[in-house]
């Protein structure tokens, strides 16, 4: 009965099977597309997707949505640029001030949810448009300035990897650990699993929640000094529309969106997708707006396949 | 030295409880002595569910104390009641099907090593030896959901014992658990007794109850009937408490003769838990349907009212085989359903009253999409005085309306597309004992106009006092076709819970 790793897992190794194909249209496409160059620089996207993605992934293997991670990227990399103003000695402060928003923004969420009560839906669905306006009425132009050694950072390599992925591959790897070897992680899946066997059997769903939705926000506070090292500034353009492509990526990598499913691989394998996709759409000099319907096409995909495969 | 002080290991004292003004339990008090079989017994609804609940802590008393140990309590948090010894093993599994075997055994309670990192290797080495110890052959890695259903039972049961409780509630393990697996279960519960354990256990079957339980309690309609040792008791003596007094309706009777079938099953299975069942309705007749929640009634609505696909057998209506791809093809074809939840199934309690009526038959009542307000009007108006409803008009919603008023919304309703079989998953649930009288006198209206009525229902009276014809089904299948005359409420009981299959009368 019971049923064997390739079964288990096979559309997430379609998922992977998408990514040679694309790999391979590109390689044939186009001799930039299979150098080390610009696979790094597509690893270092990922990166960016992916560490907002893992929260996200998070809050869903609850069985809830966190609709605010794009606002609150934006938010996150306008204050940090506001914060450091290019000064080397701001440099710690900017970012601890940045995470503890983060945080502070992620036990809001939880605090609505569970006391008052309310669905993830609505309470981040509401944060979405606060933060943003909270964005926008602080600058619709770029402001502030990134110190230059965190500017640096951006294209700083060891081993001939830049340092943002290595620091994309361990988050993963905490997150693997997270998920697979605590208390806490295997509470995530019996909360998303099952909410009243988890409450039956005295898990504090309350607790669970908070530390899921601090995490969450946490790292798409991270995500926002990602975009600062990037940008030298602080961008409010930043973040647009984040918070779909972090749902459709973990959707993809087949996280339930009833809860209690997914995996850290899956996720993994949606973000690689999606960043291969957009990659590819610009070396084949495709149009960006075609990158929305593929996207699309492999969302709904993803979710028909996945509900075929529960039955 | 615990025993002197207090024979008992449980006492519950004057425990009440009630939902929206319903009363569910009434001053209920009993006691368990430690290290016996305590049986739990009762009709479906008579407060077994929500006493067990209020002991595990997941719902609170409204009023009265539990004493546990010695201990007082006014109501135990889920937390509490685990830590202090209680364990339930649930009707309804409480397990995480993503999950494995071992993971699900010891959720919220890991081993762990420190800062919060699971001890994996140990918890698969403990779940590993509970499931040996206990007989049961089963991989703590598989994950639950792969389970068939005795098995997952079997990993809810060493779940419970893992917790080491002094009192373990189990509640109708026999619902699912058969043969072989049943007679391991009663010998833990043998064991588990010897090593001082005290156990609730709630079952429909009696013949369990004789032979595991020291002790019975008995409710009814949430009041305590009595707690005898079982050694006192005969089965009949048992059944009469269970059922208690005959219902003091007067159920209206019937005149008319059963004309010819309107309705022919034959052999219908589905996925679900249909097994062959087959049965003939006649125009203007009342079939009941009597069995255990879980026997396949509710099923057997869905299956002829076209909601679960068939997997074998026919429905012939008229004499003509049929097919329903979904509940409109069945309403096409005259077959209307009274389904057993309103609340969910039946009514839209926010709109109003016309609303809920004239949804059946919008385009009749409509001229280019437009509805015509005083065409629904009118159609609320006859609807209120045939079956007369108590409304303020027919804007009212219907959640302001009571329980027997929205029953005959739910009727009228179901009217409207004017069918030819009428299928009733239990009518008069949650209606109070007038307006029951007022539906039972619709229901037979209805009868006389010749329409064929499927009538489900676990109120054994309802069923005796309304149905031309008796069905008892257990586990998916009809077991007893009985005549209302020759039948009272244990024989009825006796097939619904017992393992022989006989046909009191052929039709």
């Amino acid at each position: 009965m019971n049923r064997s790793f390739f079964q288990k897992h096979a559309i997430i190794l379609v998922v992977y099977a998408l990514i040679l194909v694309m790999i391979v249209i590109g390689t044939f496409n186009s001799e930039y597309f299979l150098t080390l160059r610009n696979l790094t620089n597509v690893l270092r996207q990922a990166a960016y997707l992916g560490t907002v993605a893992l929260g996200q992934m998070l809050v869903i293997l609850i069985a809830g949505i966190d609709l605010s991670v794009g606002s609150l990227v934006k938010l996150c990399v306008l204050v940090s640029a506001i914060l450091m103003d290019g000064d080397p000695d701001n440099v710690w402060i900017a970012v601890t001030l940045t995470l503890g928003l983060g945080l502070s923004v992620g036990l809001i969420h939880a605090f609505l949810i569970n006391e008052l009560n309310m669905s993830p839906f609505v309470v981040t669905f509401a944060s979405l448009f606060i933060l943003k306006g909270i964005s926008l009425s602080i600058s619709t132009k770029p402001i502030g300035r990134a110190s230059s050694d965190f500017l640096m950072l951006y294209s700083e390599k060891f081993a001939g990897i830049y340092v943002i992925v290595f620091f994309f591959i361990i988050l993963m790897l905490l997150m693997m650990f997270l998920l697979n070897k605590t208390i806490f992680g295997r509470h995530i899946y019996a909360v998303g699993g099952n909410l009243s066997v988890a409450q039956l059997s005295g898990i504090s769903v309350k607790r669970v929640r908070y530390g899921v939705y601090s995490l969450c926000s946490v790292l798409a506070a991270a995500t926002g000094l990602l975009w600062l090292m990037r940008m030298g500034v602080g961008d409010p353009v930043i973040g647009n529309g984040l918070e779909l492509n972090t749902i459709i990526a973990v959707v993809i990598g087949g996280t339930s969106l009833f809860g209690g499913r997914g995996t850290v691989i899956g996720v993994l394998g949606g973000v690689l997708l999606l960043t291969f996709t957009d990659n590819l759409l610009v070396i084949l000099g495709v149009s960006q707006f075609y990158g929305g319907i593929i996207k699309g096409v492999i969302f709904v995909a993803a979710v028909s396949l996945y509900k075929t495969d529960d039955s | 030295m615990r025993k002197s002080q207090n024979p008992f290991i449980l006492e519950m004292k004057n425990i009440s409880k009630s939902f929206g003004g319903v009363d569910a339990l009434k001053d209920v008090s009993f006691q368990c002595r430690p290290g016996t079989v305590h049986a739990l017994v009762g009709e479906n609804g008579a407060g077994k569910s929500t006493l067990i609940k209020i002991l595990a802590g997941a719902l609170l008393p409204d009023s009265g104390e539990i004493i546990f140990k010695g201990r007082k309590h006014q109501s135990l948090s889920t937390r509490k009641a685990l830590n202090s010894g209680i364990s339930v093993i649930y009707q309804e599994l409480a397990l995480v099907s993503q999950m494995t075997v071992a993971e699900n055994i010891f959720l919220g309670r890991e081993p762990s090593k420190s800062f919060g990192i699971i001890d994996k290797n140990r918890l698969k080495i403990e779940a590993k030896m509970l499931l040996k110890q206990l007989g049961f052959e089963i991989d703590p890695d598989m994950e639950v959901g792969e389970l068939t259903v005795a098995y997952q039972q079997m990993v809810e049961i060493a779940k419970a014992l893992s917790k080491n409780a002094d009192l373990i509630i189990m509640d109708e393990p026999s619902a699912i658990l058969a043969g072989h697996e049943l007679e391991q279960l009663f010998l833990i519960i043998e064991s588990l007794k010897k090593s001082g354990v005290t156990i609730i256990y709630i079952s429909h079957r009696l013949e369990e109850v004789f032979r595991i339980a020291n002790e019975v309690t008995i409710l009814k309609d949430g009041q305590l009937v009595g707690t005898k040792p079982i050694k006192d008791m005969s089965r009949g003596e048992l059944v009469k408490m269970m059922v208690g007094r005959t219902l003091e309706e007067v159920f209206p009777v019937s005149s008319n003769q059963p004309g010819t079938f309107v309705l022919q099953v034959d052999e219908i299975s589905t996925k679900t838990i249909l097994n062959q069942v087959s049965f003939k309705l006649r125009e203007g007749e009342i079939l009941g349907v009597a069995g255990m929640v879980g026997s396949g009634r509710t099923e057997l609505a869905r299956a002829i009212f076209g909601a679960d696909p068939l997997t074998s057998g026919t429905i012939k209506i008229k004499g003509q085989d049929v097919v329903f791809k979904n509940p409109a093809d069945a309403i096409r074809n005259k077959i209307s359903l009274v389904p057993e939840d309103r609340k969910y199934h039946g009514l839209f309690t926010e709109l109003s009253i016309l609303n809920n009526i004239t949804l059946p038959i919008l385009s009749k009542i409509s001229r280019w999409g437009f509805t015509d307000k005083k065409k629904g009007n009118e159609i609320v108006e006859r609807a209120r005085q045939i079956h007369s409803i108590d409304m303020t008009s027919g804007n009212q919603e219907v959640q302001y309306l009571s329980g027997g008023n929205q029953q005959k919304v739910v009727l009228s309703k179901s009217l409207q597309t004017i069918p030819e079989v009428i299928i009733m998953d239990e009518p008069t649930r949650g209606v109070d004992v007038g307006a029951k009288f007022e539906i039972y006198q619709l229901i037979r209206q209805l009868n006389k106009d010749g329409i064929a009525i499927l009538m489900i229902s676990s109120e054994l009276p309802e069923i005796l006092g309304l149905s031309d014809r008796i069905l008892v089904m257990r586990e998916g299948k009809i077991v007893a076709e009985l005549t209302p005359k020759e039948t009272t409420e244990e024989m009825i009981i006796e097939f619904a819970t017992t393992n022989t299959t006989v046909c009191a009368k052929k039709n």
